[in-house]
């Protein structure tokens, strides 16, 4: 390490503070960041690692927090001690940052002229004409073959990939000694997200700008960072050499979330979850056997009938519409899709935003309209919304936060389903409720409660268990570990492949993380710009890819291997 | 999704067609054609309404006509004819602009009210522009800190306000400046001489700012509650430059569209303080002719205020358009 840090963190402490409550967010860290260094924090959401990068510009409202003690210096200057005036010259020019969320970050009735202005002129003594030459170039570096019209676009005119483009050449507009990013691919598709990580690490190492990473990615860690702070519950618990660090990882819970990690363990095996092995402060670090369904599933599809199939299935969105309101030109989002499912297996579709993939499962249980083709359930049209094939093709969305009404107990939630064209009575349906916990591993007690006294891994577990009310034999997952934290994500594969073996369910699984459907499916398809471009069993796919895009799309996964591999 | 997006502005920028055109012209038609409907339904409507409210003959004759003057008046008005008839020749008349005469005195109904248009026009836009200039301002100032002690005191104030009816606003207005103090006069309407129209403007304004301070406050809060407002703040902004610069443009957008909804209630509200103040215009006139059951005033009234209040929403949704680039690309 560099006798002069760029960043100097000693022994941080940083509470929440409300009228009633104390929240200790960051209980004394410390770290060190050189020059040109890029360092990675990773943890998953609630261990301070946002809170730490927040703080380095003290961008956390003051009235709401407390520094009981420590120190963060910035290039040798105290910046817990700087008044607002100073922060500003400091913020955008010295440190700059890049946040999450490109949708959000840009101001969407900027152009992007105004927004890289802002900061170019406000730190930098040049004249507009300047700025405009600056500004371009910046976006250049970036690869932005078109910069002239990006410079010139408003936000939503650019894709996310664009405008996260975008809010690194502002970052770096004002040559900065420091960029903390803070989870700046988690929103992309993961094909966006290596353009992206590879821009960054090309522009900080051509610029010598040390790099502060947020993430919860192991992988991107694995391939962006020359050292790593492994953060739990506002400590810091692990530092080191990246490799070092995720090649042998000392504590336990770096070892658990590595774990925790689909990647490179055997399908459908269970997945060591992180709170298990806190709470055992166990060793176990060999995945458990794999289960006997996981052996079965496999191969078995040599079934006469598929249980599910979908035959030349056709979504359109109406796109522009004529003097009477009728439309005239259509986006296929689902394009003359073939499949079928068979009884106990899980088939997933993988694909990015926009593939269409959303599309057809909502097309499956009547959300959307099928413009042409059909899709049957045991044969039967399923279109014709007969009652029982629709109880037994259920649905769990992806975010669990937004899709379970916030003003209902979790019995009525869970139960929903089964008062659907009947009244059963209220024991009956607590009873049920209290069932369909125990089910998904929820406490029965906890039935009257309303959905944000859950965490996030518990209400999809809500979700999993309303869905299961009306005993379905096809499950569509959308997305349903997206939103979750890595150990989360764990628990509820778990859950996902203990009910699967109970019940013989079967699943048609949706999702862009490849180490996850890897993990959990018999079979794949890859969809791409709404055709499935590829279909197979999940080894083929995945592991020997024929299809262009397909093979693009695995080599865009980050993983951990990789990052061994190429270092 | 997105790469139809950005592929868009390269396509409206290839030649210029006849069917561009037409295309550009499209909103407009759509527009138009809504209107038409509207004021199918309101003449319609107001026709059976006014029908079902009385006979219009016992009206025009008085109370002590004989049985033979009646018949006499319903031959000459046509009265005497089904409804349904009655009905297709006053949309036939209403479809050339003829409303009737004034029952009160004999002008053409249209005319009287195109008469007190300007006058109405003058009032509403006076009050808009007035509750704007301290809507915008007041309302930015407390949505930049709201849990600021002496910012939610004005709050609690605008609270009550909101809740204070018009009238009571401008008889204490009235009150205060006209009796006790003598600065402004309390009644008339001079075009020439802008002290009269101080009053009724700032009296006719509080239907409004209240409303619209505390729905551009509630904006600005949530606006600088934004992430691109962290970005901003990231990238080293000034408190002002936040303010003004970030939060208030996105906040205005919201407050846009409630002037727009708001415009009909304003129309409302000046019947009364036109009255309270003797302003001779549309609202007055209004109040005037339904009064002395001047029918076909009223039902020219409600033309004319069904256009306008039409017309002020569909200048707010342009003003939307010019506003939020997002909308402005997705019309062309």
């Amino acid at each position: 390490m560099s006798t002069n840090p760029v960043v100097h963190v000693d022994n941080l402490a940083l509470h929440f503070v409300s009228a009633d409550s104390v929240v200790e967010a960051l209980k004394g860290i410390t770290l060190n960041i050189g020059p040109g260094e890029v360092v990675g924090i990773v943890g998953e959401s609630g261990s301070g690692k946002s809170v730490t990068a927040l703080n380095m510009l003290r961008l956390l409202p003051r009235g709401k927090t407390k520094i009981p003690h420590g120190a963060v210096s910035v290039l040798g200057r105290d910046v817990l001690a700087m008044g607002e005036k100073e922060l500003q010259k400091v913020r955008g020019g010295e440190v700059s940052m890049i946040f999450q969320e490109p949708m959000t970050a840009l101001n969407p009735v900027l152009r992007v002229r105004e927004q890289m202005f802002d900061v170019i002129l406000r730190h930098q003594k040049i004249t507009p004409a300047a700025a405009e030459k600056l500004s371009i170039q910046l976006l250049q570096d970036m690869k932005i073959q078109d910069a002239e019209r990006v410079f010139n676009a408003y936000p939503h005119e650019l894709s996310g990939g664009m405008r996260q483009r975008v809010m690194i050449a502002m970052a770096f507009s004002c040559q900065p000694k420091l960029i903390v990013a803070d989870e700046p691919t988690t929103a992309l598709d993961v094909t966006v997200q290596a353009q992206i990580l590879n821009l960054l690490k090309e522009r900080a190492k051509a610029t010598q700008t040390s790099v502060m990473l947020i993430t919860h990615d192991l992988a991107v860690v694995a391939q962006l960072c020359d050292r790593v702070y492994v953060m739990y519950k506002g400590k810091i618990v692990e530092e080191g050499v990246t490799r070092d660090v995720i090649g042998d990882p000392q504590h336990i819970y770096t070892r658990a979330l590595l774990n925790a990690l689909p990647e490179g363990k055997t399908p459908k095996s269970r997945l060591e979850t992180v709170a298990a092995a806190m709470i055992e402060g166990g060793d176990k670090v060999a995945a458990t056997p794999i289960t006997a369904s996981a052996q079965a599933g496999f191969t078995q599809f040599g079934r006469a009938q598929p249980l599910f199939e979908a035959v030349n299935a056709t979504v359109r969105y109406a796109k522009k519409y004529n003097f009477f309101g009728r439309p005239i030109s259509y986006n296929t989002a689902v394009d003359h899709v073939n499949l079928s499912l068979y009884e106990g297996e899980t088939l997933s579709i993988v694909g990015e935003s926009g593939c269409g993939k959303t599309s057809f499962a909502n097309s499956i249980v009547g959300l959307v309209p099928l413009a042409e083709g059909e899709l049957r359930y045991k044969g039967k049209r399923l279109q014709d919304h007969d009652e029982i094939t629709r109880r037994e093709v259920q649905i769990v969305f992806q975010d669990p936060q937004s899709s379970l009404d916030p003003r209902w107990p979790i019995w009525r939630i869970m139960t929903e389903p089964l008062t659907v064209g009947k009244t059963p009575g209220r024991s009956e349906l607590r009873e049920t409720a209290e069932g369909l916990c125990q089910l998904v591993g929820l406490d029965p007690r906890s039935i009257d409660r309303l959905p944000h006294e859950f965490s996030g891994g518990q209400r999809q577990r809500i979700a999993i268990g309303r869905a299961l009310s009306v005993h379905p034999r096809l499950l569509l997952l959308d997305e349903p570990t997206s939103a979750l934290d890595v150990s989360v994500q764990a628990q509820i594969l778990n859950l996902l492949l203990d009910l699967q073996e109970k019940y013989q369910l079967s699943y048609l699984f949706i999702s862009h993380n490849v180490a996850v459907v890897r993990h959990i499916s018999d079979r794949v398809a890859v969809m791409y710009m709404g055709k499935v471009v590829e279909s197979g069993t999940a080894e083929q796919v995945l592991t020997n890819p024929t299809d262009a895009y397909t093979r693009t799309l695995m080599e865009a996964v980050p993983t951990l291997e990789r990052a061994f591999a190429a270092a | 999704m997105s790469s139809v997006t950005e592929n868009a502005p390269s396509a409206a920028n290839s030649k210029a067609t006849g069917q561009d055109f037409i295309a550009g012209l499209m909103p407009l038609l759509l527009q138009l054609r809504k209107l038409a409907w509207l004021l199918f339904t309101v003449t319609t409507l107001l026709f059976f309404l006014l029908r079902a409210a009385g006979d219009p003959a016992l009206v025009l004759a008085g109370n002590d006509a004989t049985p033979e003057q009646l018949a006499a008046i319903r031959a000459q008005y046509g009265l005497d004819r089904p409804l349904i008839i009655q009905y297709f020749s006053y949309m036939w008349n209403v479809l050339q602009f003829d409303f009737g005469k004034s029952l009160a005195s004999s002008e053409p109904a249209l005319e009287k009210v195109l008469d007190m248009l300007p006058r109405t026009l003058h009032l509403a836009g006076m009050a808009i522009g007035f509750t704007a200039l301290i809507a915008i301002p007041l309302g930015s100032w407390l949505g930049f800190k709201p849990e600021n002690p002496e910012r939610r005191a004005v709050s609690g104030f605008l609270f009550i306000m909101q809740g204070v009816p018009g009238f009571v606003t401008a008889l204490v207005l009235i009150q205060v400046f006209a009796v006790n103090l003598r600065l402004l006069p309390s009644l008339g309407y001079e075009v020439a001489d802008p002290r009269t129209w101080i009053l009724p403007t700032a009296s006719l304004a509080s239907f409004l700012f209240p409303s619209l301070t505390r729905v551009v406050a509630a904006n600005v809060a949530e606006a600088m509650r934004e992430d691109y407002i962290r970005t901003a703040r990231a990238n080293g902004a000034t408190q002002s430059e936040l303010l003004w610069g970030h939060a208030v443009p996105n906040a205005l957008l919201g407050a846009a569209a409630l002037i727009g909804t708001q415009f009909a209630f304003l129309l409302g509200g000046s019947a009364i303080i036109e009255t309270i103040f003797s302003w001779p215009g549309m609202g007055w006139l209004l109040l005037e002719s339904v009064q002395t059951l001047d029918f076909p005033v009223v039902q020219a009234l409600a033309f004319m205020i069904a256009i306008m209040v039409f017309s002020v929403n569909a200048c707010t949704d342009l003003v939307f358009r010019y506003l939020d680039p997002r909308l402005r690309t997705k019309g062309a």
